[in-house]
């Protein structure tokens, strides 16, 4: 375990990531609505750069929304750029199966300076 | 030369056993159904009971559009045309309850005459009701829907739902455009689930333009049989789980007849794929599609695939969860039935032969254990 600096907050305003090298490890670093979350860039699916992917929300469809399509979750969902698989940045599931899910490193902000654990 | 004699299956393998049959088929002629349908239609299906028919192909009534030359020294074709002839024919295979689907009218789907189809579809389950349900022990049957007009289905289902020795609706599924998961069909679906009768799917071989497609491209029926069935029910599934069927149904039990077993882990896995790429365009799927699939659909064996070693039979019915989800059927009396020995004699734990044989499709279709082997 260690704790690395990855950079002022001033750099990871909300609504965006950025990918950094720590030692051997890259990691997406994400500022979703002001709380900063850190998942390693690597898909579990084929082993992708997951983090280097676009944020966006997903589609919901169910007795809730009339069985209509609704957009949800703007912000909170990363989708792998090789296989456009859905991951909740917030907690590291794969939306579409319980048997993916990526880790998440603890983060911190330490004078100014987001700080990710390995 | 050997010939075969077909016996039932041993005592000792059966005493503790009830053998369902998950589809059998009772000969639905015209001439059979003419005294049953609304007066309009009575003369047409008197002509078409004058006419010669081919098997399974009766322009007007079964458009099965075959293009090939009868089977050079083929088996002659069986048909069953009695609720005694029935129970006799299952008794002889030791099989004790039966599950009713039609012959000739597998091919309803591509009936284009609305009005013709609707009178149709009342007039078989009428029939069905009155000339076989009532008569022999250990027959029940499955109500014919009519996709031509999903409302009067609807209200159809509802009439039967009550009746003890209905168990199911029969989804006609060779020819029917669009695919049974279009939403023009909640309707037979809304009712199926609110009568709590299971769908069943059943394919036929047909040349139509619907799926399966350009089975006329193929020189002989070999090819046409192969793919007609396990495509209709692969393509169907699809269509099933596209539209969200299982999430905005989640009582519905579907099941899918006559196309074996082995498609089945692999449309598991095919749509398990794609949906972890494609999942926003199904966000109404909460789970993957194989977890609908080993929840509420099962699967009858006939025609079972026969590999050189069953024990890669045996395993195939594990990947999809089949202890639970596989009902025998034996597609009596058509030319490509299965022996319930086909399936006894598979290398599977006893307690697995006895859910698969029967226990699956009683509680699938909540039919009373009998008290003693009716066969």
């Amino acid at each position: 375990m260690a704790e690395h600096v990855v950079g002022p907050v001033a750099d990871f305003p909300p609504g965006t990531h950025r990918v950094v090298r720590l030692g051997r490890a890259e990691v997406g670093v994400f500022n979703v609505g002001g709380r900063f979350y850190a998942l390693p860039n690597v898909c579990p699916h084929q082993y992708g750069p997951l983090c280097k992917g676009s944020v966006t929300g997903t589609t919901a469809c169910s007795a809730q929304t009339g069985w209509r399509f609704a957009w949800v979750r703007e912000g909170e969902v990363v989708a792998c750029p090789w296989h456009g698989l859905e991951f909740d940045i917030t907690t590291g599931r794969c939306l579409a199966s319980p048997r993916l899910r990526v880790r998440q490193y603890p983060v911190g902000v330490i004078d100014g300076q987001v700080t990710v654990t390995l | 030369m050997t010939t075969t004699v077909m016996r039932p299956p041993e005592r000792h393998a059966r005493d503790a056993m009830v053998i369902v049959d998950a589809d059998v088929h009772v000969d639905d002629a015209p001439g059979q159904l003419a005294p049953y349908i609304d007066r309009a239609w009575r003369p047409s299906l008197e002509a078409l009971a004058g006419t010669p028919a081919r098997y399974l192909d009766i322009p007007g009534y079964a458009p099965g559009m075959k293009l090939d030359p009868p089977i050079p020294g083929g088996q002659a074709n069986r048909s069953v045309r009695s609720a005694a002839e029935m129970r006799e024919g299952l008794s002889a295979l030791g099989i004790d309850i039966g599950v009713l689907f039609p012959d000739h009218l597998l091919l309803f789907a591509p009936i284009p005459n609305i009005e013709y189809a609707v009178a149709l579809s009342h007039a078989y389950n009428r029939w069905l009701l009155a000339e076989w349900l009532q008569e022999e022990p250990g027959l029940y049957g499955a109500l014919l829907a009519c996709p031509q007009d999903p409302d009067d289905s609807a209200r159809e289902i509802a009439r039967y739902a009550a009746e003890e020795k209905v168990v199911a609706v029969f989804l006609p599924t060779a020819g029917v455009n669009p695919l049974w998961g279009h939403r023009r069909y909640d309707p037979i679906l809304a009712a199926a689930e609110a009568a709590n009768l299971p769908v069943l799917l059943h394919s036929v071989t047909l040349v139509s333009p619907a799926f399966p497609c350009q089975l006329d491209q193929f020189e002989n029926h070999f090819a046409r049989q192969v793919l007609s069935h396990s495509f209709a029910m692969m393509a169907n599934l699809t269509s099933l789980i596209h539209s969200g069927v299982p999430a905005r149904f989640p009582r519905l039990k579907i099941g899918f007849t006559e196309a074996g077993v082995a498609w089945v882990p692999y449309m598991m896995w095919r749509m398990d794929k794609y949906f972890l790429e494609y999942r926003r365009m199904v966000p109404f799927l909460e789970k993957r599609p194989s977890e609908y699939m080993k929840e509420r659909m099962w699967f009858a064996t006939q025609p079972i695939e026969e590999p050189d070693d069953p024990r890669d039979l045996a395993t195939t019915i594990g990947l999809y969860g089949g202890e639970n989800r596989t009902l025998f059927a034996s597609d009596w009396p058509h030319h490509d039935f299965d022996h319930p020995k086909a399936i006894l004699k598979l290398p599977l734990p006893e307690a697995t032969k006895r859910k698969i044989m029967g226990e699956n499709a009683l509680e699938l279709f909540g039919i009373p254990a009998p008290a003693a082997n009716l066969a």
